[in-house]
């Protein structure tokens, strides 16, 4: 695994905000296939190190590779282009459209000219939206306003609107946060089989344990914007720097 | 349902075959009954203001960028229509003034260079910025435009060759009204319509899932700011005399905003519907008082928005978005609060 | 030489007024987060004001204040409680809208009490003295003096009193000022009656330098707007310095362009707010409040 070379790397990455170091020298790197785990207290900067990695803020130091490119200064909608999907912590949704039209913006979106533009999405993405939203349990909400949607469904929503475009890593932010458990199991199962049956490489950011221990291969742990730990999940709840920072020194 | 029906007889696709219908209708108009210039005149200025009404619907309805100053494409049309009919000659001689068909594409060209120049940086801006920046372009163009005197007579205005042909006008405005709405009902059904209308809930959101966002609002304001270039022409030609005051004026950006919000935002046919409307309330007003009906187009403009934001088709297809639609089914629904922020 | 210190003592005398004339404008948007796009047409109204007690009674402008600005007061308090109340606490587009509807409504009421025709209001003070070489218009110095002292008297209201207290608080955060008992809804109408009074002072006196119409106000707005961008929200030293930033420009570029030159102020205004807002969404002192968190 160490020759490979990695999806998603950053070297150094450092985030201000005035004086205050929201992700301080952090280096990390997820390599194709994999799913890790990115955890941390509150305000640990773990949200702002997803907001750098997709490029909404930039960055003060340090870059970003993906797929061995050089991302530190492209677009949102460029690293979108490349195969790199997220969803938000706060979930966006387009609440007054319905849950097909959420599916549809986020399609293929390959640089694609004016004229391309000017037409309505193909049968192809329909069909490509209607089976993702089968596998995500959201078929018969289909044609609701995702505003009408639980809190859940959303999240699930979020997940398809990220996998529409075929990407290949996916950032999940807090995907469990707020959901019932049911929903939590059927979520960690997709994931699971998206990952085994299509080799799509996750980045998730959760509060869950049992989640990440359940998922992920490896975590890195944040802490005050610095990289705390990183190893299996086995290794990181043992660790005692990690007990420290999440309930404080006993 | 009643909600259900409603929005099925106001499908697009209805609203389309309806349109194409009435569209065929007033093409036979003039040919069936004989009708008076002033008829035609008033005809011509209703599809002037469905089209205008159309065009800014396309950025500030369904990009949600609101434009406070529209009207200023309208302005660089005219005045681009005016200079070439009456000025070249000035400047490369030999060169007789152009025609109105020869000048009317470059007066709608020169409106959308003028846009992107200018929307370059102002669709950086966001929300009440942009809307604000744009009314200062507005007012600082209707000033550049007094200042250039050697080109566009400065307060003096232009005179343009009076070339009176109502029908001709008729036929001119009541194709590009129909070419406005066929794009702008084909944009709204498109891949960029959909995008447009993600800008519009979620830039940040449209962003990092692929959309240019840029590039989009760019495109949008591009093609807006044309047809309204191009009807800016139309006008100069059609009223023969431009001057800054007559062009350049806030009540044309109130017309359009008041259209669009009136028939509803973002959608396709409610804008025209509101400019109709708006149309026959204004005839009304300004019989009873010539002079005072700004004042109660601006009262209105309170009122609808207050009251109905949704506008008209808005209300019909979701009674319980608007005060006025809660008041006549009769319930109070609360509205879905927005996610409890979390931030890091 | 001399004629660049004299534009720069224009442009401060101009810039004070400016400060004025924004502070409504940009204590309303900092307390209650409302653009008002109807700025510029309550500056006008106090124009209107001043020139109808001078033309009907012969009261001196400056001296009308004393009557003009608690008549504002009381029209702003109403409005708020009538009007503004309902856009208070909604997106800022419903605001945008709702002022914009009324400025078009206000200028045109005007136009139809007081017809199209630029009215002057004459003092009999007119002419200037010399200081130091440079010339002082006499009618210019005083509302750049009495623009000093109004918001000077606005400071030590803001600072020390219980009910500036109040408003600052409520500014600062609305939920917390609700909790240790300010009634925000009552501060909101006083701030707005407030801020009113202040606006239609500021028209009063500039009376007396420009024509009077009723179209006179939406380059003012543009202006507030640009002052605001330039100084921040509700702070009376940002909008002092906004102000002479503004006017300084304005009288420069009227003299380095010559011939047009002092037609373009509001070109000026223009140009200044979108390079301001471009480069620095911030607004140039940190006072905006950025109009979207990522």
């Amino acid at each position: 695994m160490v020759q490979q070379q990695p999806l998603l790397e950053g070297r150094n990455v450092t985030k201000y905000f005035g004086g205050l170091a929201a992700v301080h020298h952090v280096d990390f790197a997820v390599y194709p296939g994999e799913i890790v785990g990115l955890v941390g207290p509150n305000g640990s900067g773990k949200t702002t190190l997803f907001n750098c990695l997709s490029r909404i803020l930039p960055i003060n130091e340090g870059e970003i590779y993906f797929k061995g490119k050089n991302i530190t200064h492209a677009k949102p909608y460029q690293v979108a282009h490349m195969g790199l999907a997220r969803t938000f912590q706060v979930i966006r949704v387009y609440r007054k459209m319905t849950v097909l039209q959420n599916m549809l913006i986020s399609r293929q979106w390959r640089g694609e000219g004016i004229l391309k533009m000017l037409r309505p999405s193909s049968k192809a993405t329909h069909e490509r939206a209607r089976q993702l939203l089968d596998f995500l349990l959201l078929g018969h909400l289909m044609h609701e306003p995702a505003g009408h949607l639980s809190g859940g469904q959303r999240r699930l929503l979020e997940i398809g609107m990220a996998l529409m475009p075929d990407p290949d890593i996916i950032l999940l932010d807090e995907a469990t946060s707020g959901i019932n458990p049911t929903l939590i199991e059927t979520i960690k199962d997709r994931i699971r089989q998206l990952n085994r049956q299509e080799g799509k490489t996750f980045l998730l950011i959760e509060h869950n344990i049992d989640f990440i221990s359940d998922l992920c291969s490896r975590v890195y742990v944040l802490d005050f914007g610095e990289k705390l730990a990183e190893g299996t999940p086995e290794e990181i709840k043992n660790n005692p720097a990690v007990i420290e920072a999440y309930f404080g020194a006993e | 349902m009643r909600t259900r029906r409603l929005e099925t007889i106001f499908s697009s696709r209805n609203t389309f075959i309806g349109w194409i219908i009435l569209l065929i209708l007033l093409a036979l108009y003039p040919q069936v009954t004989e009708l008076s210039g002033i008829r035609l005149l008033q005809l011509t200025q209703i599809f002037i203001f469905i089209t205008l009404a159309s065009n800014w619907n396309l950025i500030g309805g369904m990009t949600g960028y609101v434009d406070f100053g529209h009207a200023v494409f309208f302005g660089v049309g005219a005045f681009v229509m005016g200079i070439l009919v009456t000025q070249v000659q000035n400047y490369i001689v030999f060169a007789p003034g152009l025609s109105f068909w020869q000048a009317l594409p470059i007066a709608g060209l020169a409106a959308m260079l003028f846009a992107l120049l200018i929307g370059l940086p102002t669709l950086r801006l966001k929300g009440p910025y942009f809307s604000i920046a744009m009314l200062g372009t507005f007012v600082a163009m209707r000033e550049i435009v007094r200042v250039l005197k050697d080109f566009t007579g400065g307060g003096r205005g232009l005179d343009l060759p009076p070339v009176l042909n109502r029908e001709r006008d008729y036929y001119f405005m009541l194709v590009w009204m129909g070419l406005v709405l066929i794009a702008i009902w084909w944009i709204h059904r498109s891949e960029f319509g959909q995008s447009l209308m993600a800008i519009r809930e979620d830039e940040v959101g449209a962003e990092m899932r692929g959309i240019n966002t840029t590039k989009h609002k760019i495109i949008a304001f591009m093609l807006a700011a044309f047809s309204t270039g191009i009807i800016g022409g139309f006008w100069a030609f059609q009223n023969t005399y431009i001057d800054p005051d007559v062009v350049f004026i806030e009540q044309r950006t109130v017309e359009m905003v008041m259209a669009s919000m009136l028939g509803g935002l973002g959608t396709v046919w409610g804008p025209p519907l509101g400019a109709l409307i708006l149309y026959v309330l204004q005839d009304v007003v300004w019989s009873r008082v010539p002079e005072g009906h700004l004042v109660v187009l601006g009262v209105l403009l309170i009122i609808i928005v207050l009251f109905v934001p949704e506008g008209i088709l808005g209300t019909f297809k979701n009674p319980s978005s608007t005060s006025l639609g809660r008041l006549l089914r009769g319930y109070r629904e609360e509205q879905p609060r927005p996610e409890t922020v979390a931030t890091e | 030489m001399d004629q660049l210190l004299q534009a720069l003592v224009n442009g401060l005398l101009l810039g004070g007024f400016y400060g004025v004339m924004v502070l409504g404008f940009s204590v309303i948007w900092g307390v209650m987060g409302v653009i008002n796009l109807a700025h510029g047409e309550f500056v006008m109204i106090g124009a209107y004001f001043a020139w109808v007690l001078n033309r009907s009674l012969g009261i001196d402008p400056f001296l009308s204040l004393i009557v003009i600005m608690p008549v504002m007061f009381f029209v702003g308090w109403l409005l708020q409680r009538v009007l503004i109340n309902r856009i208070v606490e909604r997106p800022h587009l419903i605001a945008l809208l709702v002022t914009f509807g009324l400025s078009i409504a206000l200028a045109n009421l005007f136009k139809l009490f007081f017809t199209a025709d630029p009215r002057t209001v004459p003092v009999s003070y007119n002419g200037s003295f010399e200081l130091a070489g440079l010339t002082f218009p006499i009618v210019k110095t005083i509302v750049f003096g009495l623009s000093l002292v109004v918001m000077l008297a606005l400071h030590i209201f803001l600072q020390y009193t219980r009910l500036g207290k109040s408003i600052r608080a409520a500014a600062q955060n609305k939920e917390a000022a609700r909790i240790v008992g300010v009634e925000v809804g009552r501060v909101y109408a006083i701030t707005f009656g407030i801020c009113i009074a202040l606006t239609a002072a500021a028209g009063a006196m500039v009376s007396t330098t420009i024509p009077v119409f009723p179209f006179m106000g939406p380059p003012f707005t543009l202006k507030a707007f640009t002052i605001t961008a330039l100084g921040g929200l509700g702070r009376i030293p940002g909008a002092l310095l906004g102000g002479i930033i503004l006017g300084v420009v304005e009288t420069l570029v009227a003299i380095m362009v010559p011939g047009v030159g002092t037609n373009l102020g509001i070109a000026t205004s223009f140009v200044l707010l979108v390079v301001i807002l471009i480069v620095r969404p911030q607004g140039l002192l940190k006072g905006l409040r950025p109009m979207e968190v990522t």
